[in-house]
């Protein structure tokens, strides 16, 4: 029997260190070796050439994250780069600028992620990219005086921007009098953005020839908040906020991995159990969520199959509610376990558990009676939203977006954490590339956490009752040794959600940096959309799954 | 089968011709005829109104929350009936807002317009009880001329909100209506081939002989029991005439707002909206009447047999709403002009050597 935790190819060859040395030779200026992984320090003007030998030498082909920060001399960007094919091996290029002239080349031409990741970089920290095709600013808005995350910020310094002075989005001459193309505003408020969405959409027709997303309206300065709180308590409520529908306790992981990493802590395997539980609790919640949207989108109506999800997933909410006492904003995790053990009667939470997995299969066919097998949904479905791998790597997508491309990235096997080595599971993968395949991975993954559940409530429930260990012994204030630096990942609900901590000693962290997966996916939605018909833009937009509470932090 | 008009079991008698009797109308001449007609028509309208009213604020959501495991309204007077009545007061006492630019007086007519062309459509409708305002030779005719009027409503509607969403609404609508009239009155023809008359009353009456008599109960010739295939076209054909799932792309809430209604608001959005469901109901009541034998059924009157079958129709348009996606604009288009044209010319035909074969 399959353990179903190997990969189906082969993983690529390991490049060592010195490899890698060797690889980057005299480009590298000195060595910024981070937690996880290698670092190399390079000019601002070897950007370019030394991601495009590392991607093509190396095989490192997945720009994860890119964080920029201001030290007392410098600005900094780091490129976090790692593998599809095997994400444990790592390499963070670290390219300083001066103070006065914080201009680094821009990545944007060997990674197409580079460019919203630089214009956010641009955004709040202030480090201008040169070449990048799109040097605006993507979170906050165009008249936004300052740059919020840079250290000469005046936080108290009223910002006053009159209409005049910005950019008007229902100014009437988005057109000129020789095309035939109408500009259409799709957002803010539109019924299928999912949350405050603004695209700025060239319609030919009824076919979409130009998308362009315009984020930022929901942003709320997580990662100052989470810079202005302390490790061991103050953040950890912070990541329920982040992809708020029901995923909240996957995004507590991903700080909570993070953090225990950055200052060495060790978690009970009874807590590492229930993390695994209830995080694949989230993860069908959300995963739920997603297939009754995405219907809603297709169907046009809050039709049976989205109060079947609503539905559904109300019982594995008031599960999550028994465990945590929260339906929303968990904050049940804690820096070395979890905040307590199973409610009390422990067999009635089995039970009530049990009876939900039980009922599952029933309600899959269910699902895909209504969905999946219905035909229209299918002449719907099929072959839009085109999404191919090449084009969804260089964008850096992943979770069911990755894999209903036929891209077989999971952290939760090939980057191990928790429980999940220990377990019988299936990473899985559909190769139809379209808004289809990207239904039957969520479809199938709802099964595949509802069998990672069984064999931890199989766990738990042979657990000797004196070893029942929530949480390790953690101190009350915890501070890093100044200048560490880490990015670690988890698994969310949307992909890989992954967080990079620079401590400064204090205890509270230099840098918080949010790698969104929703971010990177909402990106490649103009390769999927356009040459498209609105209603598959709409599709699209659906199957892609965002919260933007993540996208906008 | 055309001789079976010579004897006519409808009811010959038109309501205002028996108001006019019943009230001593008649004797005033042509002012107490005029005055006659307008009662009846009065009352007629009214009945269609009540069943609107019923359907949309009330029994739309009553079905749609079956459909979808929900509870719906149930505070207001029993089973939530009394929602009827704080909706009306909620739609009619809210704000009209006029969008700048909007091109009146386009825009204020086309409510007016979706909706008359509607309620119009009833007058040749006989619903059984000698209820049937006016009988003439083209009834049928009528009926599908009347109602395709509110395609003009809905892209007055579009074009003149001064909306992109609208607009694009608007001309999805008549993209769609003409890619679907068609094959609607082609598959029309294909009864008045059997009945031999345009003629409202009659085709009713043509439809009331024993098809086949199965253990005791005998099948009527209801055209829906006589050419099957011509119903389920005919169907599939309305459901797009009058833009119910799965073919609402018009509306398409989640694609483009709410169409070609996106900028109305307070009474004007009430119009349209009736107007959507006065359409639904006469497209039940055509259905009813050239497939269902009119307001033919044993035992209940004849008003009642004709109010459950436009149900029948509104039920099935609320349970395809619940339950089937919408088809995007292209395959839409695709299905009426490749489709159900062609199939329904092929039924046209059909029906034409059959019947030729059997006169």
């Amino acid at each position: 029997m399959s353990t179903g935790l190997e990969r189906g190819q082969q993983p690529p060859v390991e490049v060592s260190e010195d490899d890698l040395a060797a690889l980057i030779d005299d480009r590298a200026l000195a060595r910024d070796d981070h937690l996880n992984a290698p670092g190399f320090v390079i000019r601002p003007d070897d950007v370019q050439d030394v991601l495009t030998d590392l991607r093509d030498e190396a095989g490192f082909d997945h720009l994860a994250n890119l964080t920029a920060q201001e030290y007392a001399d410098r600005y900094e960007s780091i490129y976090h780069l790692r593998k599809y094919a095997d994400p444990t091996q790592e390499v963070s290029i670290v390219v300083p600028t001066t103070t006065d002239n914080p201009v680094s080349q821009t990545a944007e031409p060997v990674f197409r992620t580079a460019d919203w990741h630089e214009r956010e970089a641009f955004d709040l920290v202030g480090i201008d990219y040169e070449g990048h095709p799109d040097p605006r600013r993507i979170l906050l808005p165009e008249t936004w005086q300052g740059h919020p995350l840079s250290r000469g910020y005046d936080q108290e310094k009223p910002q006053l921007v009159t209409l005049s002075e910005h950019a008007n989005p229902v100014q009437p001459d988005h057109h000129d009098d020789e095309s035939d193309t109408m500009f259409l505003n799709i957002g803010p408020h539109h019924p299928a953005t999912h949350g405050v969405l603004h695209i700025e959409t060239v319609l030919d027709g009824e076919t979409v020839v130009d998308v362009d997303p315009d984020i930022g309206y929901l942003h709320r300065c997580e990662e100052q908040m989470c810079q202005q709180g302390t490790y061991r308590h103050q953040i950890m409520p912070y990541p329920d906020r982040w992809d708020y529908v029901s995923a909240g306790l996957l995004n507590e992981w991903a700080y909570a991995r993070t953090a225990e990493d950055l200052a060495d802590i060790e978690v009970p395997e009874y807590a590492q159990v229930i993390r695994t539980m209830s995080a694949e609790m989230c993860r069908i919640a959300a995963h739920m969520l997603a297939l009754a949207t995405f219907a809603l989108d297709v169907y046009g109506d809050f039709t049976a199959i989205f109060q079947y999800g609503m539905r559904d997933r109300e019982v594995i909410q008031d599960i999550l509610e028994d465990l945590t006492g929260q339906r929303l904003m968990f904050n049940y995790f804690r820096l070395g376990g979890v905040a307590w053990d199973l409610p009390e009667p422990r067999e009635e939470f089995f039970e009530k558990t049990r009876d939900f997995l039980d009922g599952l299969p029933a309600k899959v066919d269910e699902y895909n009676d209504l969905l999946t097998g219905n035909e229209i949904f299918q002449i719907r479905t099929h072959d839009t939203g085109i999404l191919e791998p090449e084009v969804a790597k260089q964008y850096g997508c992943t979770g069911p977006v990755a894999r209903g491309s036929g891209i077989d990235y999971d952290l939760r096997r090939d980057d191990p954490y928790g429980y999940y080595e220990n377990l019988e599971w299936d990473v899985v993968t559909e190769d139809g590339c379209d808004n289809y395949s990207r239904v039957l991975v969520r479809m199938q993954e709802v099964e595949e956490s509802a069998k990672i559940i069984e064999q931890c409530l199989d766990l738990l429930e042979d657990w000797p009752e004196d070893e029942r260990t929530v949480q390790s012994n953690v101190p009350r204030t915890l501070k890093p040794d100044a200048d560490t630096e880490v990015y670690r990942a988890v698994e969310g609900a949307k992909g890989e959600l992954g967080i990079y901590i620079r401590s400064d000693g204090t205890d509270k962290p230099g840098r918080f940096k949010i790698r969104s997966p929703c971010f990177h996916n909402l990106s490649a939605l103009p390769e999927m959309a356009e040459g498209e018909y609105v209603p598959d833009l709409i599709a699209s937009l659906g199957s892609l799954d965002i919260v933007l509470g993540e996208v906008d932090r | 089968m055309s001789g079976v008009a010579s004897v006519p079991l409808q009811d010959t008698v038109l309501l205002p011709e028996r108001l006019g009797n019943l009230t001593g109308l008649d004797q005033f001449g042509l002012a107490g005829e005029l005055l006659a007609t307008l009662v009846g028509a009065i009352f007629v309208g009214s009945l269609m109104l009540t069943m609107t009213a019923l359907a949309g604020p009330w029994a739309k959501r009553k079905i749609t929350a079956s459909f979808t495991d929900r509870i719906s309204i149930n505070q207001i007077g029993p089973a939530g009936i009394g929602i009827i009545i704080a909706d009306a007061v909620r739609m009619l006492s809210k704000e009209l807002i006029v969008p700048e630019n909007v091109d009146r007086p386009a825009w204020d007519l086309a409510p007016i317009v979706v909706v008359s062309s509607a309620l119009l459509g009833f007058a040749v409708i006989p619903m059984g009880n000698g209820i049937q305002l006016a009988d003439p030779e083209v009834g049928l005719a009528y009926v599908f001329a009347i109602s395709g009027i509110a395609s003009l409503g809905l892209v007055m509607a579009g074009y003149a909100s001064a909306n992109k969403y609208s607009l694009i609404g608007g001309l999805r609508a008549v993209a769609q209506n003409i890619a679907y009239e068609i094959p609607l009155v082609v598959t029309g023809m294909s009864i008045v081939i059997f009945a031999g008359t345009l003629q409202m009353g009659e085709i009713v009456a043509a439809q009331h002989e024993t098809l086949i008599e199965i253990a005791g109960i005998s099948i009527p010739t209801w055209y829906a029991f006589v050419n099957p295939f011509a119903f389920v076209l005919f169907l599939v054909a309305n459901f797009a005439e009058v833009g119910r799932n799965p073919f609402d792309t018009p509306e398409a809430p989640t694609e483009i707002v709410a169409g070609y209604q996106t900028e109305y608001s307070s009474v004007y959005f009430v119009l349209i909206y009736l107007g959507e469901f006065l359409h639904i109901f006469l497209g039940g009541a055509i259905i009813a009447t050239i497939f269902l034998g009119g307001p033919a059924g044993p035992i209940l009157p004849g008003i009642v047999w004709f109010l459950i079958k436009i149900w029948a129709v509104f039920f099935l348009t609320q349970w395809l709403r619940s339950a089937v996606p919408r088809v995007r604009i292209d395959q839409l288009i695709e299905i009426g002009w490749k489709g159900l044209l062609v199939l329904s010319f092929a039924n046209l035909v059909l029906t034409a050597v059959i019947v030729g074969l059997l006169a």
